[in-house]
């Protein structure tokens, strides 16, 4: 008998735990998109790219916000404007996923990450060269 | 050569080690001598290979691909040691390393008396087998000409290396990654352990002789696990401790299996039950280190995680995938052998109110937690998406507050039967002490309904586990590690309360010299300093000092920045006021020069051409060379004055003026001009350029500013700073530093075993829960 109770308790949390979980997780869920694709959706989306560098880059003061372009994989170029200051190694990243939606033909971003590489793959004309610098 | 043929050795002992020990597992006993044989070949070899390639980064020997790759000789030593493990191929050497180490220990250990040695070992060696093959895929005993056979010249031996990452360059990337791979191969052996009993067939003593492994592990684990969090919060300036990215996900995974594994053993070392279960945690706490290593080393997490990862290349990754999904069948596949005798243990069912319920209950939530993490940190490998960091928070809130639930009360629970009027009377005095601290915590600040239940929660298992503590300290006796650990863990998760859901934070933009305002403080950047990198000697840093003042206190914070030329890029470094109760944390964001002048003044004007400015006119007429040469030598050397002529029309009035500019090294140093009708306008002339028509011809730029405002030449540059108060942060470091104590705690007492023969006759008497009891009764 307390067994049997025992099982139904558990199972009943068990049930409910991955409910509330299927729910969160559709909540949270983040899905990656191009500027294209960000701008059919209203969610929240990351997308990833490259800093087209030649284009204005700024910080503004007073607003906190920090404005730059980028161009995504499929070569699609938006003004992004990242709620906050010049990201932690945003100069050496090789790429930058921001997270945002589109208003307006301008990527509002919340949070940017950047990508660096920690090391870049060595190659052999590396090695000559550090070789001509001594 | 050497390094090469070592781990071939290596790996080639391994194999006949691995039959050796099988055979002596099938009832041929003087094959055993054979395996521990083979085994101290593979031990040695491994070894012996780690120490030749330590040998050759300190001696700075860059004809190994490797070492160039990663080291220089301008290291300090630590830094240079620590370029052993900076790249994959010398990880995966450390790895093998570490788990060489462990298994010597572990030979010596499950030699002694009746430990299970051949069925232990022989799991344990085809562990070590597979990471030796790894690291005949991933060598890092290439040297440069093998590397790059084209542009590299046999036996050329280039005079500096490309030198370490200076993000890795600090004291914590020299402990932190082999803290963690020593956790990481120290879980190997309670699966070793676990397989063995599938092996063997006998479910009952391996529990024995695997706890205090799976201490050790989950002591060294999670302590690796916090470096990195103490790292990335005041090293890195990542802003916080923990941000469910994926790479710190997949080592938190397995501490939380190995812990919740810990649990269940204890239950089953008194009443022996949850044999089935704690079988499946040991071998899953494994899988999911090959798991975690899978993510970390093979690239596919590339683009979802704040770590940047090299691609390892096809064979690397397969290997991992074989590596791991071998492990996942032979564990399947002993459990399916030994089905029928798991099938045959006998469920005693035990009443909801004891001791060994709770346990389960609390091994339960750890693996609900463990779940969460590992649904979202996976996402991304299966779809093109992932989960948002509120995932990861909402999920496991409810679960902590039930976990925190489980481990205040479990103490006052007995083993067999609950009297359940003693324990409401056991349960007075904490819930007492619990709701005045709780009401305190409401009062400074503490609000949301959900997170005053955790703190409640949170503040029974601490008062409750101290009392505990307390008593068994006085008893004189050892078993307080445990204790120890949940009294970490809820003043952890009291930090994590006050850092995480009420922590500010504030971008400045702090003007040389003007104070700002905020959170109390007032905050003036009063210049920068300089220095060289202490590491390299190569850089040079900028401390930029913060004068922090609140009252008639007055400190100064130095963020740091500097522009490394390794990585060609700007490095950034927080500061932060260690308060008794809360955390002020500044990290640089950006240095801003100041411009004079604002962007909606400026006019680019053709010669030849108007343009209206509010009321007024603007022509631009000519440039006014002087005695100047177009282009000439003066305008090379940079050094020269200029003027442009314009004509402006005010409200009828039409003057000619010529605005001067001199320029000092090409930088224009303008002065205003004014109309002598009316003193309204001031006119700078900024810049020209002399181009093409078909480019848009030659044009000047103006700044037409109002006269009563002048440009901010005097203004200093700008330092762009985000600011945070973080309350508690000190708590939970402390709730860290007695989870670890509690370890070590649990770890010394259980040493004893480490030493005694035959360690099963002594433990129904000597378990951490039935003196516990014992305490308890007095």
């Amino acid at each position: 008998m307390t067994s049997k109770i025992k099982i139904i308790i558990a199972s009943l949390i068990v049930v409910i735990f991955v409910v509330v979980g299927f729910y969160s997780f559709m909540d949270s869920k983040i899905e990656y998109a191009s500027f294209k694709e960000a701008q059919k959706k209203m969610k929240m989306v990351e997308v990833k790219g490259v800093w087209q560098q030649n284009k204005e880059t700024k910080y503004d003061a007073d607003k906190g916000t920090f404005t730059f372009y980028m161009k995504d994989d499929d070569s699609t170029e938006m003004k992004v404007v990242l709620d906050g200051a010049k990201p932690n190694n945003f100069d050496i990243a090789t790429m930058v996923v921001a997270k945002g939606k589109v208003k307006d033909d301008v990527f509002y971003a919340k949070e940017i990450l950047t990508k660096c590489p920690s090391k870049y793959e060595g190659k052999g004309e590396d090695v000559m060269k550090s070789s001509n610098v001594n | 050569m050497v390094g090469k043929l070592l781990i071939y050795t290596a790996f080639i002992a391994s194999v006949i080690s691995i039959i050796g020990f099988f055979l002596a597992h099938n009832g041929k006993e003087n094959f055993l001598k054979m395996g521990r044989v083979f085994f101290h070949i593979t031990s040695i070899s491994i070894i012996t290979a780690a120490l030749y390639l330590l040998y050759n980064i300190l001696t700075h020997n860059f004809q190994l691909s490797y070492v160039w790759e990663q080291s220089s000789t301008d290291l300090q030593l630590p830094l240079l040691i620590s370029t052993f493990w900076a790249g994959q191929e010398g990880s995966f050497m450390l790895w093998a390393l570490l788990t060489a180490v462990i298994g010597v220990f572990l030979l010596n250990y499950v030699s002694k008396g009746e430990r299970m040695e051949p069925q232990v070992m022989v799991m344990f060696t085809l562990v070590l087998s597979f990471i030796t093959l790894i690291l005949i895929l991933k060598s890092p005993f290439h040297y440069l000409w093998e590397s790059f056979p084209k542009e590299v010249d046999y036996g050329f031996m280039p005079p500096e290396g490309r030198g370490l990452n200076p993000l890795l360059q600090n004291f914590w990337m020299a402990i932190h990654p082999p803290t963690l791979f020593i956790g990481f191969a120290s879980l190997t052996v309670p699966f070793a352990f676990a397989m063995g009993a599938l092996l063997k067939n006998d479910f009952d003593s391996w529990t024995s002789f695997s706890v205090p492994w799976i201490l050790f592990a989950g002591g060294v684990l999670g302590l690796g696990i916090m470096m990195g969090g103490y790292w990335a919060y005041s090293i890195l300036g990542w802003g916080g401790y923990w941000a469910w990215d994926p790479v710190e996900n997949s080592s938190l995974i397995p501490w939380i299996i190995n812990v919740a594994s810990l649990h269940t053993i204890i239950a089953q070392r008194k009443t022996g039950g949850y044999k089935k279960t704690n079988l499946l945690l040991s071998i899953l706490a494994f899988l999911l280190v090959l798991y975690s290593t899978f993510l970390t080393r093979s690239g596919i997490l590339g683009d979802s995680s704040v770590h940047s990862f090299v691609d390892p290349g096809a064979e690397v990754y397969l290997a991992l995938v074989v590596f791991i999904s071998t492990f996942t069948l032979i564990s399947l596949g002993m459990i399916l052998v030994r089905w029928k005798s798991l099938k045959d243990i006998r469920i005693e069912s035990s009443k909801l109110m004891t001791k060994e319920s709770f346990l389960f209950i609390g091994a339960l939530l750890l693996c609900a937690s463990a779940l969460v993490i590992f649904v979202g940190t996976s996402l991304p490998i299966v779809s093109q998406s992932k989960v948002d960091q509120t995932f990861y928070n909402n999920m496991n809130l409810p679960v902590a507050i039930f976990l925190m639930f489980t481990m205040g009360i479990s103490l006052y629970i007995e083993w067999k039967e609950t009297e359940l009027s003693k324990f409401w009377k056991n349960m007075i005095l904490p819930t007492a002490f619990s709701l005045i601290t709780l009401v305190i915590l409401i009062t400074i600040g503490l609000r949301d309904p959900l997170y005053i239940v955790f703190a409640f929660v949170s503040l029974i298992a601490f008062f409750v586990n101290a009392r505990f503590a307390i008593r068994i300290i006085k008893s004189g006796t050892m078993n307080f590690g445990g204790m120890f650990a949940h009294i970490g863990i809820a003043l952890f998760f009291l930090g994590v309360i006050g850092s995480a859901r009420y922590s500010q934070d504030v971008d400045l933009s702090l003007e040389e010299g003007k104070p700002q305002e905020a959170f109390g403080y007032q905050f003036t950047y009063v210049g920068a300093n300089t220095f060289m990198d202490p590491n390299n000697k190569r850089d040079t840093m900028y401390a930029f000092n913060i004068k922090v003042e609140k009252e008639n206190k007055e400190m100064t914070m130095r963020p740091v920045m500097f522009y490394s030329k390794f990585s060609q890029g700007v490095m950034k470094s927080p500061d932060i006021a260690y308060f008794s109760y809360k955390d002020l944390y500044i990290s640089p964001m950006s240095l801003e020069e100041s411009n004079p002048y604002p962007q909606e003044s400026m006019y680019e004007l053709k010669k030849g051409t108007k343009t209206k400015v509010n009321e007024l006119e603007v022509e631009f007429v000519d440039f006014d060379f002087g005695n100047m040469q177009k282009g000439g030598k003066e305008m090379g050397s940079g050094n020269y004055t200029l003027g442009a002529i314009i004509k402006v029309t005010d409200g009828g009035v039409t003057e000619t003026m010529n605005v001067r500019t001199k320029f000092v090294d090409g930088t224009p140093q303008p002065n205003p001009v004014m109309m002598e009708s009316s003193k309204k306008y001031a006119f700078y002339f900024l810049n020209m350029s002399v181009r093409g028509e078909e480019e848009g011809g030659t044009t000047a730029v103006f700044s037409i500013m109002d006269a009563s405002k002048s440009p901010q030449q005097q203004a200093g540059e700008t330092l762009v700073v985000n600011a945070a108060i973080k309350p508690f942060i000190s708590v939970l470091w402390t709730g860290i530093v007695i989870l670890f104590a509690g370890f070590i705690v649990a770890i010394v007492r259980r040493r004893k075993e480490l030493l005694v023969k035959h360690p099963e006759k002594h433990e129904e008497h000597s378990t951490g829960n039935g003196s516990k009891q014992k305490n308890k009764k007095k």
